[in-house]
């Protein structure tokens, strides 16, 4: 009994968003109409059609089945809350259900720049990141779930590990790259040899002088030159994505690893 | 990080019992591998204009490593007489290019096309993960080689342009 008043809530607002806009059959018309259904908790299963308040939980399984068709269309395009079935806001992403305040489970669908409320373009203002960061990890953090259900506590762990990775993976440019290409289904090939000897000798010449670097000082000098090389080939590599030259694009990201690979080299010997 | 793996070895090895779980002792470096980082061979640089020197020079994109591999010919035999490498990189692609001036020493240059990225992987036992730095190293041999042959090749036109010359 006290499930199906738990039931009422969500399924009266279930039942009048359905009735009016999809289904067109009459909830009060014969209940011969409705088969009993054995699962049922309730006990009443035969109900006379006019008690309306009984008769909804009797065929809420066999209306919601009747007009199922309507109902998988209006899931697939707009996100319910699995716990208040209130529906999701379109604007944000659906990570978390205001009106409940319960969070919601991973849907991978959702990009890391939809994350953060940005378009997909490359060069996003990094300084904005962290404050919709923490937004969300005031909402998603596990520790604020200690006292709800293993359920929703998985879906914390979930959503805030995947938010954390979203943030770290556009605060850098480099992975940014990586990941916007990726967006777009193109994948630099980890393991494939480069041979261009120009390229090549550059960072020979650079991984050298790191090596036989004499102090701090000129570490940092060519510490500069590579944060400088970075964003050079950064805004080639942003260049090339607006022009949708992938190829020249991925060339920019190979660059851009051997620049960020000395870069950490050098942090490690000062 | 190696050399504290090294550390762990030699004190595996002086009788001290480990009380770590099994997969952690899959992750070490192969004892190959630890060996030729501690004692490298053959690290140095040839004069890349020397005519009789080949130059390999490569580079694995992902991980940000290059390798550069040379060799020095012997005019007459056209035999690999000496070699020496320098890579930055991680603890494999430095063993696989040390593997590799030590193999093609004293073979011809025919001979060390052959030599597979496989085989080195297998004398250094090194994990998937890591596969692609003995493929580095078959890639920079190869490079050597086709540096070393293409200098031969003009030597020996430039040498029968001038005993043409000479003849005329």
């Amino acid at each position: 009994m006290y499930k199906t008043k738990q039931l009422w809530n969500p399924l009266s607002t279930v039942f009048r968003r359905l009735l009016p806009t999809t289904c067109r059959f009459d909830p009060f018309s014969a209940n011969s109409q409705f088969p009993p259904l054995s699962s049922h908790p309730q006990s009443s299963s035969r109900v006379p059609p006019r008690h309306s308040l009984d008769f909804f939980p009797d065929s809420k399984f066999s209306l919601l089945s009747f007009c199922s068709q309507s109902a998988a269309k209006l899931d697939s395009t707009t996100k319910r809350c699995w716990n208040c079935v209130t529906d999701a806001p379109g604007s944000t992403p659906f990570l978390y259900c205001d009106s409940c305040r319960s969070i919601q489970p991973l849907d991978l669908s959702i990009d890391y720049f939809q994350i953060f409320g940005l378009e997909k373009k490359y060069e996003i203002v990094v300084n904005g990141l962290e404050g919709r960061y923490k937004d969300w990890q005031k909402k998603l953090h596990p520790d604020l779930v200690h006292s709800k259900s293993e359920k929703e506590r998985e879906y914390a762990a979930e959503q805030s590990a995947r938010v954390i990775d979203a943030y770290r993976t556009l605060s850098n440019p480099l992975s940014r790259a990586i990941y916007i290409l990726r967006l777009e289904g193109v994948d630099v090939d980890e393991e494939q040899t480069v041979s261009d000897p120009e390229l090549l000798t550059e960072i020979m010449e650079i991984r050298e002088a790191v090596e036989e670097a004499p102090d701090s000082q000129a570490l940092n000098q060519i510490q500069s030159r590579m944060t400088e090389k970075l964003e050079e080939t950064s805004n080639s590599f942003a260049n090339a994505f607006r022009r949708r030259n992938f190829d020249e694009a991925v060339a920019c990201i190979q660059k851009m690893t051997y620049y960020q690979r000395a870069s950490e080299e050098i942090l490690k010997k000062l | 990080m190696l050399r504290l793996v090294a550390n762990r070895l030699l004190g595996t090895a002086s009788g001290v019992a480990p009380s770590r779980p099994l997969q952690n002792l899959q992750r070490l470096y192969h004892e190959n591998v630890i060996d030729h980082y501690n004692n490298p061979r053959n690290v140095g640089s040839f004069d890349k204009n020397d005519p009789n020197v080949g130059t390999g020079l490569v580079g694995a994109p992902a991980c940000g490593d290059v390798m550069k591999l040379q060799i020095k010919i012997d005019e007459e035999s056209g035999k690999i007489v000496d070699a020496c490498f320098k890579t930055f990189g991680c603890g494999s692609a430095i063993a696989s290019s040390s593997v590799a001036t030590e193999w093609v020493k004293g073979k011809s240059m025919d001979e060390v096309l052959t030599i597979k990225n496989t085989e080195i992987a297998k004398h250094l036992s090194l994990p998937p993960v890591k596969l692609h730095c003995s493929m580095l190293a078959e890639d920079a041999i190869k490079a050597a080689v086709k540096d070393a042959e293409a200098k031969r090749a003009k030597m020996n036109g430039s040498s029968k342009a001038a005993d043409v010359k000479l003849d005329k």
